[in-house]
């Protein structure tokens, strides 16, 4: 089977690097990745522990099929408490370092306690060293690799770690990894850097094998005859999506007062491959993770003549570009249509490892403040944080990376920079994530998907995007919801990337994946278990957390003020019709708590 | 008359030569159908997509009986997946 069967534990306040045997009754119930490094969260740390102190773990997952040769095998998934939400955290990346740290041979590496001073963590199959990191504390994210990589005289190691606003516990900080793939969600970034630990630098010559290789083989290629549906995703990646959401009426803008963007057409697929005036174009070529036969991944460079990096030749290579998410956060959100602008906040974004969703929202949020007076020149620091300044947007951008000025505010995360200037319904957040690049009026099951995401807003942790197209009525939503949830967590531990399934793979393609890496029985019936397990584990470490039915909800703006234009126009999200019915249909209370018998069914007693 | 018709994401690849990126102008008669008009482009049967007529989702119960000015905004979606 395709489990390491060990994992690596590094304990910061002892100094202690362990290699334990991987549980592997867990792993049969809770698959890997997301699903086995919750329950390894779960079961050795105290939900209502500081996300920022020495109590809470942080825990990269690889799935079964990580390092296979199955398409897209090459995912990993960052399990923690969140320092933006206070909630269970899974942030999923791609890139290479997954892969590199499975055949380094571990399918799971736990970091706890906390280190008295900066240090980072190198790995060489199993030797295991806990490095001092006082040379490259205060390093962006690419100088480290770069240093690292010099020193081990290794290009082919492989990191995944903080930048500077990591250090600085900016609330969305995120893990990078090869320079420009993360791991961006919930503020895993500042966990590590609580634990004053800079980055993780592997190399794995171990390999990763399946029982039969010749089998495996066969099935591998049987599966991958049927993504035959990948040519758009390669040629535009997500970015595509920018113009559908906004024909829709769902592409959030200026903080979500608007759903359409009338700007969107200069950060479409269509503005980032066409010259601009100067013979510049911002598309350079597509980039694939590890073992992706997509390449959905834009590597973009910036107009060297354009104000955010003039007489700055470090940011005038190629680097990763816009994605459909970060046009729409550094792009509509803010009212932002300059593509070099928001290609500039995404590689600083990368560069000192900040989630750009959050940066975006919080940013929009802020722009909002301004807009009706609440901020002014002197609290920015003399910023004109206007919606449309894509000045704006690159100056606070920097500022947040390197915690400084009014970017200590930003770094705080929408939620509680609303609270501090006394205006919370501002922040369009949920558990204090911000939104993704949808609107829960036009997109109801979205809005019902986001208000009861595990990990606050999230896009991903549900797939409503059919049922939403088809109709904004609410029947059928709970219920699309729901079992979608279930399937997505189970998706997310397996190891595999969830665009295939936009590119022609159905769930029984990744089910027979699964079963031919894992050696064992996995029906249809067993894969929709295990993800309801999985996503009611993560529902209690909330409820531990102090999380509840308070949290399930979304912000005023989208509960009571009609979208303005397109499909969604004059529409509110129903959440408080739906939010029962989902409820009931999870088997849980009318306040949203698991009942005993829906325990009992999944073994979570 | 003239309809400009826009298609979005891998719906371009259906416009006729020589399109723009994302739209066409389709030359028909007064006060045509909708239905007559999608006809004109050759999406392949069972290829989902969503058409927004003046900012208005229509049906495909609706199409026959809808009919096209030559000023109408007509939009044609596929469908939203999550990115």
């Amino acid at each position: 089977m395709a489990w390491q069967k060990q994992i690596l534990r590094v304990n910061l306040t002892t100094g202690v690097c362990a290699i334990e045997p991987l549980n592997m009754e867990w792993a049969e119930s809770y698959l890997g990745s997301r699903g086995l490094g919750s329950k390894y969260l779960f079961e050795e740390m105290d939900p209502a522990a500081d996300a920022l102190s020495a109590e809470n773990k942080i825990i990269f997952a690889t799935g079964p099929l990580t390092g296979t040769m199955a398409s897209t095998g090459g995912r990993y998934t960052v399990v923690t408490k969140g320092a933006l939400t206070g909630a269970i955290a899974c942030s999923n990346s791609g890139g290479k370092f997954g892969g590199e740290l499975k055949m380094a041979g571990y399918d799971m590496l736990i970091i706890e306690g906390e280190s008295e001073k900066p240090v980072y963590l190198h790995i060489e199959d199993e030797k295991v060293e806990i490095c001092d990191a006082s040379e490259i504390w205060g390093k962006t994210v690419w100088e480290t690799e770069d240093l690292l990589a010099a020193k081990y005289r290794d290009p082919l190691m492989k990191f995944a770690g903080i930048g500077q606003a990591g250090e600085t516990l900016c609330r969305y900080a995120c893990i990078v990894n090869d320079k420009h793939r993360a791991a961006g969600r919930s503020g895993v970034g500042a966990v590590m850097g609580a634990k004053k630990i800079k980055t993780i630098a592997v190399r794995g010559s171990i390999g990763v094998r399946s029982s039969d290789p010749k089998a495996f083989y066969k099935i591998v290629n049987e599966v991958n005859a049927r993504m035959d549906d990948r040519e758009g995703m390669s040629r535009e990646g997500t970015l595509a999506m920018i113009d559908v959401t906004n024909g829709f009426g769902s592409l959030p803008t200026n903080n979500n007062r608007s759903v359409r963007f009338e700007g969107a057409n200069k950060l479409n697929p269509e503005a980032m491959h066409t010259p601009n005036e100067n013979g510049h174009t911002n598309f350079v070529t597509n980039g694939a993770c590890f073992g992706c036969t997509i390449g959905c991944g834009r590597i973009c460079k910036i107009d060297p003549t354009h104000f955010s990096v003039k007489d700055r030749p470090e940011y005038h290579g190629a680097s990763g570009g816009l994605e459909y998410e970060t046009a729409y956060a550094l792009g509509s959100a803010c009212g932002v249509d300059d593509i070099d602008a928001a290609t500039f906040a995404g590689f600083i974004c990368n560069e000192y490892g900040m989630d750009p969703i959050s940066l975006g929202g919080t940013i929009a949020a802020a722009m909002e403040l301004y807009d009706i007076g609440v901020i002014d020149d002197k609290v920015t620091g003399g910023i004109k944080l206007e919606f449309g300044s894509a000045e704006a947007l690159c100056q606070i951008a920097e500022l947040t990376g390197k915690g400084e000025g009014f970017g200590v505010d930003i770094a705080m995360g929408s939620k509680r920079l609303c609270e501090k200037y006394g205006h919370p319904d501002l922040s369009m957040t949920v558990k204090g994530q911000e939104f993704a690049a949808y609107d829960g009026r036009s997109m109801q099951g979205m809005g019902l998907a986001y208000a009861t995401s595990n990990r606050g807003a999230c896009h991903l942790r549900a797939d409503p995007y059919e049922h939403d197209f088809e109709t904004t009525e609410i029947a059928g939503k709970a219920e699309n919801v729901r079992d979608s949830q279930h399937d997505v967590a189970f998706l997310d531990s397996s190891g595999l990337c969830l665009f295939p399934g936009g590119c022609g793979w159905g769930l029984e393609d990744y089910r027979t994946l699964v079963d031919a890496a894992c050696d064992s029985d996995w029906t249809d019936e067993r894969l929709k278990l295990t993800g309801e397990r999985i996503w009611v584990l993560e529902k209690l470490f909330n409820l531990k957390a102090g999380l509840g039915k308070k949290d399930d909800t979304l912000p005023k703006r989208i509960l009571e003020e009609p979208a303005d234009v397109g499909t969604g126009k004059g529409l509110v999200c129903r959440l408080d019709e739906m939010l029962p019915e989902y409820y009931e249909l999870c088997g849980w209370d009318a306040d949203g708590v698991p009942t005993s018998e829906t325990l009992t069914r999944l073994g979570l007693n | 008359m003239k309809i400009s018709i826009t298609l979005f994401g891998g719906l371009r690849q259906y416009l006729p030569a020589g399109s723009g990126y994302n739209n066409c102008d389709i030359e028909v008669d007064e006060g045509v159908s909708l239905q007559t008009l999608l006809a004109k482009i050759p999406i392949p049967d069972g290829k989902p997509f969503l058409v927004m007529h003046n900012d208005t989702r229509i049906t495909p119960e609706q199409y026959a009986e809808l009919n096209i000015a030559s000023d109408d905004q007509v939009v044609l979606l596929p469908p939203i997946k999550g990115g």
